[in-house]
């Protein structure tokens, strides 16, 4: 299944950051969800700075456009101010991308634990992103720090506990 | 004592629980172990065809050998996943029928409770009607023939139990 790009990608214009203030706005908005579909689409949950430029989300070979970097650092604010995207380190060449927001993947997993009669078990945070049971579901593969964060989710709900072994990570779920 | 202000998180994690997980996390570390065999095994087997093809015969035969170690390792541990895998089961069978003697126990109580609070109830229905036949006193006995007209099947199961519990205390009188 390929990325299908929105209409805008196309659209020269898009690649420059518009002076008027709602157009702004729209672009911004368009740039947003494109970045988080295309993230969810390849499964990327961290993106570097320096290689989103030549990637081909902010590169567009065909119509020779590309974001430039102020604009891209102005697209991850947004993002960041939405709660989607998170910097790694000060100086804000890495980044997470939460396309799905922890409380959602908390619910998707909850979800499965109920299916599968798992609830009042425990699972090793292992078995929950790379095990065999998990392999067609969504949260399979899904990065640790993304795992933790939708079990704390879970927890603060009173739906799962946490728990931490000599070296790996596990969870309860009520 | 160092703990007389801290706060105590209470958890919903048991010792069954921890150890479940322990097994989990040895089963885990197989199964990562299990999968970077087959895939050095897919490595090795592509290296063993081009062997054979360049004309490598001995080389081959080595590496098939070494190939054939690793599969054996490979079962040993298929083995021992199972191992785990039955022990977890098996904490958690004990765990469950722990639960259910729990609920069975819980569930004789609840009918024990309901059947006590019944009889009670017939009893007050009993003494009600008791009451309302020395309260009437000789009237009482005109009024049971009309009772028995049995006109409405539907009520017929009803007319049965009233009879009953009226007749009984008629039948007390005469018996004084």
């Amino acid at each position: 299944m390929s990325f299908e790009w929105p209409w805008q990608y196309n659209f020269p214009p898009f690649f420059t950051l518009q002076p008027n203030v709602d157009t702004r706005q729209k672009q911004l908005a368009a740039w947003c969800s494109l970045t988080l579909s295309y993230c969810r689409h390849h499964k990327l949950y961290t993106l570097d700075v320096m290689e989103a430029q030549e990637s081909p989300i902010f590169n567009n070979k065909k119509i020779e456009r590309k974001l430039s970097m102020e604009a891209i650092q102005v697209v991850f604010e947004e993002l960041r101010k939405k709660g989607n995207l998170e910097w790694l380190d000060k100086n804000k060449s890495r980044c997470l991308v939460m396309w799905r927001r922890p409380e959602e993947w908390g619910k998707l997993i909850y979800q499965w634990i109920s299916k599968n009669g798992m609830v009042n078990t425990v699972c090793t945070l292992y078995e929950l992103s790379n095990g065999d049971d998990t392999e067609n579901e969504e949260f399979h593969g899904l990065e640790e720090w993304m795992l933790l964060r939708s079990l704390q989710a879970l927890q603060s709900e009173g739906k799962a506990e946490l728990i931490t072994m000599d070296d790996s990570k596990g969870v309860k779920f009520f | 004592m160092g703990n007389l202000f801290g706060k105590k998180k209470r958890t919903r994690v048991t010792e069954q629980d921890k150890a479940v997980l322990q097994l989990k996390q040895q089963r885990d570390k197989l199964r990562q172990y299990q999968k970077r065999i087959n895939l050095q095994l897919e490595k090795e087997r592509t290296v063993a065809k081009q062997l054979l093809k360049d004309g490598k015969k001995d080389k081959a035969l080595l590496l098939l050998k070494k190939k054939k170690y690793q599969e054996q390792l490979l079962d040993k541990t298929e083995n021992q996943i199972s191992n785990l895998e039955q022990m977890v089961m098996s904490i958690e069978e004990v765990e469950r029928i722990m639960d259910e003697t729990q609920d069975s126990i819980e569930y004789q109580r609840q009918i024990d409770e309901m059947l006590a609070g019944t009889l009670t109830q017939e009893d007050e229905d009993d003494i009600l009607a008791e009451l309302d036949a020395i309260t009437q006193g000789d009237v009482e006995l005109p009024e049971v023939p009309s009772d028995e007209l049995p006109e409405v099947p539907a009520a017929k199961e009803e007319k049965p139990e009233r009879e009953r519990s009226k007749h009984k205390p008629e039948r007390e009188l005469l018996a004084v």
